[in-house]
């Protein structure tokens, strides 16, 4: 149950507020009706800029950059997290009133998003100045040539979380293949009576579905934003399916539980003996501290088991960046906020991310700085985690999204959750995902490769 | 009916004097309840009738991600009444409604007869008890039972049942409803019991009935117009259904999928997929469900409830 939905909804009626005050001060004020070509008029004084972020721990980061900046101020606002942001992003973009300046999208979201039109070039405000700060596959997801639709900031290379006292206490070894994996985990099953799973496959999150395709060396879209009517869709492929008959066996033989993620019983199971291992992604740590404390200092870190021994192939699941909406009234000095907060020169803004909210930074010179791939954790019993997370970063292939992931994810979870739920193929459940996507895609006017 | 009633006291006034003063009057009688309803008829086109006449206009069009806004007359209402996804939605709703008015009239009426029955402390604090789920907001009420069906906090935990798989799910939905519902129906029909004349009951005691023969063979069919009232209002919200599949949905998105009710469905058209015209189609096809599907209850009922 996302408790979070509370605040994020007390967030929504004073944003409505907002947005009826905006409204009014439109309406008191002479409407410009220009576009972001013409240039900006040159502000005075202190401008502010609206940012939209669910970050933990952001207030600091705002506070931090508030007091070192005099002619930016930012004004936060949590406005929920994921869909519910974007459900909202959405509304404030058509409606032409209400969306912030600023505004936190997750990776796989920008193309959604720039379709819209509603997202400025960034490449036009200094960003591509930065490029050289990031790794290829991060820029890669914000980008398409010279045009620069947000900057990243946080990503998640996924790993694999285990529980050191579950594994000592069955005598589990670490797996490094996911047959080995399989192995380990049927020997959990016999030796914990049932007691415990090897982990949970929660079937309610499409980016977490995607890392491990991605893994797997599936394309599930070519998209380029820069060609925007074409699409090809391939969300059925053979290496997705692997993926799907591996882990449909491993639910079907009672070795992973499919308790949907970010619930109270899949916290509860995190911190209690249920599941010994956590396929998380660079950020999941922050979550499950707040969330599973009980476990703390007995989690260790270990790479993602690989398909083929002796590989390095990684996957990520989820990431963000900070993007500026047509709304923004000075886009120049709105890019530079979106391009500072979590700037490689932007050290402190970098200690509250890592130090306390646990991201996992897409910013070259802060992610092969000592103090981040140094950095012992005391929930994962003193180990330093990084070591792991940083060469999976490194290693991730590059990976399209559709323009309309919404619908993407919405697929491929309810398709294989009534699987789930009725006992039927997982990997048909990709079929009709890839044959209701294609419908989809068709009725909105893009060619279908 | 009305006719009848004021006919008597209208003969002497059209006798009267002056037949003028009296036109005159009644335009101005005419005037002064415009005024009345003046408040509610701007708020009535304010927010209502203009609101469903823009939704009614983008249900024609059709906008597509690549090729932008087009007109398509009835396109998206054919599309829906052809979409098996609302048509699923639909049969769960009528299925649900089938089950749940009857369980919640049910519940609502036993309560209501018992409360009136008795008149001990116990039955004021009993009747306060009952209506108290109906003053926690439903999202409120529903996180609460997302709680107390959980696999590893719940009461109920220690059941091995799963009340949120793909079996279970609707009758757990049916029980958050009544919870919340019941007591706001049971006030109403107690309402209804308080409103009658008590001689009937002793009349019906001298005559030899027993308490449970004057609860059932008079009290209820004296208050089958409130009975038929309550019922509606069920009808209406069980085809509406939507916060509560929407609250638990995170629970199991593969038994509460996004086209569990019409209006989930219509809600995630519009604000997951921007299928803001789809959306608009489908709501008013559900608009117009509910509207026959009351239309229907209260013709059906026509004779008892007193509503014609």
């Amino acid at each position: 149950m996302n408790i979070g939905n509370f605040s994020a909804r007390r967030v929504s009626r004073r944003s409505v507020v907002a947005a009826v005050a905006a409204t009014a001060l439109a309406l008191t004020g002479c409407s410009s009706g220009g576009d972001d070509d013409k240039p900006a008029e040159k502000p005075t004084g202190t401008v502010t800029v609206k940012v939209w972020a669910w970050y933990p721990e952001f207030k600091a980061v705002v506070d931090q950059f508030n007091a070192t900046h005099t002619d930016v101020k930012i004004e936060w606002t949590n406005a929920g997290t994921g869909q519910d942001q974007y459900t909202k992003l959405q509304t404030a973009l058509k409606a032409g009133k209400g969306a912030p300046d600023v505004v936190m999208l997750e990776l796989q979201e920008i193309p959604t998003f720039a379709l819209t039109k509603h997202l400025v070039d960034l490449g036009k405000y200094g960003a591509n100045d930065v490029k050289g700060d990031y790794a290829g596959w991060a820029w890669s997801q914000v980008s398409s040539g010279e045009q620069v639709y947000a900057i990243p900031v946080d990503a998640g290379p996924m790993a694999m979380m285990y529980r050191d006292d579950i594994f000592k206490k069955y005598n589990l070894t670490v797996p490094t293949t996911w047959d080995e994996y399989k192995a380990q985990a049927e020997k959990l099953k016999a030796a914990s009576g049932g007691k415990s799973f090897m982990t949970d496959f929660g079937a309610n999150d499409g980016g977490f579905m995607t890392g491990l395709f991605w893994q797997a060396g599936a394309k599930p879209y070519t998209y380029d934003i820069a060609n925007p009517s074409s699409i090809g869709v391939n969300v059925n492929s053979a290496e997705a399916k692997k993926v799907f008959e591996y882990w449909e066996g491993m639910v079907n033989n009672g070795l992973a539980d499919t308790t949907a993620f970010h619930t109270t019983d899949f916290y509860n199971g995190l911190g209690s003996e249920k599941y010994a291992t956590y396929l998380a992604a660079g950020w999941g740590p922050g979550y499950i501290q707040a969330n599973a404390g009980g476990a703390a200092g007995k989690w260790k870190v270990a790479p993602l088991p690989q398909w083929t021994a002796g590989a390095n192939a990684q996957g990520d699941w989820g990431g963000s960046s900070f993007a500026v909406t047509d709304q923004a009234k000075y886009p120049d000095i709105a890019a530079k906020v979106a391009i500072e907060i979590f700037g490689a020169k932007n050290t402190e803004a970098w200690k509250i991310g890592i130090d306390k909210a646990f991201l996992f930074p897409t910013v070259t010179p802060v992610l092969e700085s000592d103090a981040f791939t140094g950095k012992t954790y005391d929930f994962f019993g003193g180990q330093k985690v990084n070591e792991v997370f940083v060469p999976a970063y490194s290693a991730i292939g590059e990976l399209d999204w559709s323009p309309f992931n919404s619908y993407n994810f919405n697929q491929l979870t309810t398709n294989l959750g009534q699987a789930i739920e009725k006992k039927t193929s997982w990997t048909a459940s990709l079929d009709a995902a890839q044959e209701n996507i294609k419908t989809y895609a068709t009725q909105q006017g893009f060619k279908v490769q | 009916m009305t006719e009848v009633q004021t006919s008597p006291a209208a003969a002497p006034a059209a006798a009267g004097p002056s037949e003028k003063t009296g036109r005159r009057s009644h335009r101005r009688e005419a005037a002064a309840g415009w005024l009345f309803v003046l408040p509610f008829a701007v708020l009535l086109v304010a927010f209502l009738l203009l609101p469903m006449a823009y939704a009614f206009k983008i249900s024609l069009y059709r906008s597509t991600l690549i090729e932008g806004e087009v007109f398509a007359f009835f396109d998206n209402y054919k599309q829906a009444i052809d979409d098996p996804l609302v048509r699923e939605g639909v049969v769960r709703v009528l299925i649900f409604g089938l089950i749940q008015t009857p369980v919640m009239i049910g519940v609502a009426l036993l309560a209501a007869l018992l409360i009136d029955a008795a008149t001990s402390r116990f039955s004021r604090f009993f009747r306060l008890a009952a209506f108290v789920p109906y003053a926690v907001p439903v999202v409120i009420g529903t996180l609460m039972w997302g709680f107390l069906y959980s696999d590893s906090l719940g009461p109920f935990s220690g059941l091995g049942i799963d009340f949120v798989s793909s079996d279970t799910v609707l009758a757990s939905l049916g029980n958050i409803t009544t919870w919340q519902w019941a007591g706001y129906n049971m006030i109403v029909l107690y309402a209804a019991l308080q409103g009658l004349p008590r001689e009937t009951y002793e009349s019906a005691k001298i005559d030899g009935a027993g308490e449970v023969q004057i609860a059932l063979r008079i009290k209820t069919p004296m208050i089958s117009s409130a009975l038929v009232l309550a019922t509606l209002f069920t009808i209406m919200g069980t085809l509406q259904f939507f916060t509560e599949p929407l609250i638990l949905q995170p629970l199991n998105p593969g038994a509460i999928t996004q086209h569990y009710t019409p209006n989930v469905y219509a809600y995630n058209q519009a604000f997951s997929f921007q299928q803001y015209n789809y959306s608009a189609a489908i709501s008013f096809l559900l608009g117009a469900v509910v509207f026959i599907g009351s239309y229907i209850f209260l013709f059906a009922t026509r004779k008892r409830s007193a509503l014609q």
